[in-house]
């Protein structure tokens, strides 16, 4: 069993948030918005607006009539776009790889899914906490990684979403293991 | 009474509040059979196992559907802050739903009203809420992992997605500075167990026990195998033992049964469970003096 890598995205700074009700409208916003080719990030709203599980999206507030726009034609509903607070964080962008010899387990955050080396069938996933987890658990198991449906599309919190990274990454390690 | 709460992944599941028995290896809530799989269902088959070891009062289950939407969540929030103060329970268990601090709040303050106040248990999300709620020393035992403890040790964090990058690159071996930043923040339990490679039992800031035996590293692969944690720890304080008594024991018996199940990354979470019995049978008396005789449980803790 051993460490196998760590990865980190590239960063974007914006300048304004928009604020959603629940976090599966902000994932469909993200969607939304890097068709339309804007420079997004997924955020924790400023805390006095915060639930206990809850996403922002950080933009560049110059672009806020345009984006205003897009959610009208696309039917994306959002709370407000105000500018960014000093005090909002940032999503975890570090995943960890662990090698169990026939399996691989990837670790996003709270989130770990785990696939096997020959058949690239996901065989567990575990952590989290929120209630679309244990839904989740039983719609990728026993799933091809290349399969699985997206916890991004069918899920809703950020378990969900950390979910999605480390499937993310095993699709990347499942891939470059066939190639080699 | 030890009173469990939690969603399942199925929407057509109504709030239903009974007692729950096991079957054939699946849950029984008012008629209905719920799997023993990866969150509330993992976390009531251990508590059950206990229970039904010791031959202890079955545990009553507040449970609702939620695939993530909250409709289910907040119908158990409600309900518990209508009711927990009748049901008045000895321990209450509080394990996956959408987090909400809101609701965390005026539940622990329903909670303040009991004549007798219950052991109050989180895992999961349920440890979230209470802990970006500010409420986390409301609470008597908290089971989180080393990357919830890295969450908990955060002072801004709300949710495990948004702890620091450096406290995520910390590995169990750091867990006595974060156990210290977190009771120093006021965002722990008064008692935490830290599930990892190595098991910390804390109580009130100070590491009394640590657990690394057997090691069976593949656990972390399984899902479901925190939760049965968190139902084996609750069962053991409703059996009559001290808190950190019960943490020792229940790290002890979760790895034991993964042992005997000779688990791999690839078994699910029913095989561990299934484990128990044996485990109890051979270990239990030894570890705690819970010793049962015949048809009558007894222990001397």
């Amino acid at each position: 069993m051993g460490l196998l890598r760590q990865k980190k995205q590239p960063a974007f700074k914006g300048s304004g948030l928009v604020i959603f009700a629940d976090v599966q409208e902000a994932l469909k916003a993200e969607k939304v918005l890097r068709e339309g080719d804007y420079g997004v990030k997924l955020v924790a709203p400023p805390p006095a607006l915060r639930k206990g599980c809850d996403l922002a999206i950080e933009m560049n507030l110059v672009e806020q009539f345009g984006i205003e726009r897009l959610f009208r034609e696309k039917d994306v509903a959002y709370i407000d776009i105000v500018p960014v607070d000093a005090a909002s964080s940032v999503l975890l962008d570090v995943v960890k790889a662990t090698d169990y010899g026939q399996w691989v387990m990837v670790k996003a955050a709270n989130m770990k899914v785990v696939y096997d080396k020959a058949t690239g069938v996901i065989v567990n996933t575990s952590g989290g906490g929120c209630p679309d987890i244990p839904y989740l658990h039983a719609q990728l198991v026993d799933k091809r990684l290349s399969e699985a449906p997206s916890p991004k599309e069918i899920g809703y919190t950020l378990c969900a979403l950390m979910l999605h990274r480390a499937l993310e990454e095993c699709l990347l390690l499942w891939h470059r293991g066939e190639q080699s | 009474m030890m009173l469990l709460a939690g969603t399942f992944p199925d929407s057509d599941l109504p709030l239903t509040v009974a007692e729950v028995r096991v079957q054939d290896g699946s849950l029984v809530i008012d008629g209905r059979l719920l799997p023993c799989m990866q969150g509330t269902g993992a976390m009531m088959g251990a508590a059950l196992a206990v229970t039904e070891y010791l031959k202890l009062d079955p545990p009553h289950a507040i449970v609702a559907g939620d695939i993530g939407q909250g409709k289910g969540s907040r119908a158990i929030y409600e309900y518990l802050i209508q009711n927990v103060k009748t049901l008045a329970p000895e321990v209450l268990v509080l394990h996956y739903w959408l987090p909400d601090m809101e609701l965390t709040r005026r539940l622990c303050q329903a909670v303040d009203q009991c004549e007798t106040r219950p052991v109050m248990v989180a895992d999961a999300a349920s440890m979230y809420s209470a802990k970006a709620a500010g409420m986390a020393p409301s609470f008597d035992i908290f089971t989180p992992d080393a990357t919830e403890m890295a969450f908990l040790a955060d002072p801004d964090a709300t949710h495990p997605a948004y702890i620091a990058r450096h406290l995520f690159d910390t590995d169990i071996t750091q867990t006595p500075g974060l156990v210290e930043t977190a009771y120093a923040n006021r965002s722990a339990a008064k008692l935490l167990l830290v599930k990892g490679a190595i098991d910390y039992v804390v109580r009130n800031g100070e590491i009394v026990a640590t657990i690394d035996d057997p090691d069976v590293p593949v656990l972390e692969a399984i899902g479901g195998t925190g939760d049965t944690i968190t139902g084996l720890v609750s069962a053991f304080v409703y059996a009559g033992l001290e808190p950190h008594h019960a943490a020792i024991i229940a790290a002890r018996a979760n790895r034991m049964a993964g042992q005997f199940a000779a688990a791999t990354p690839a078994h699910k979470i029913g095989h561990v469970i299934d484990q128990f019995p044996a485990v109890f049978g051979q270990y239990l008396c030894q570890w705690s003096g819970v010793c049962c005789t015949g048809t009558e449980g007894e222990h001397d803790d």
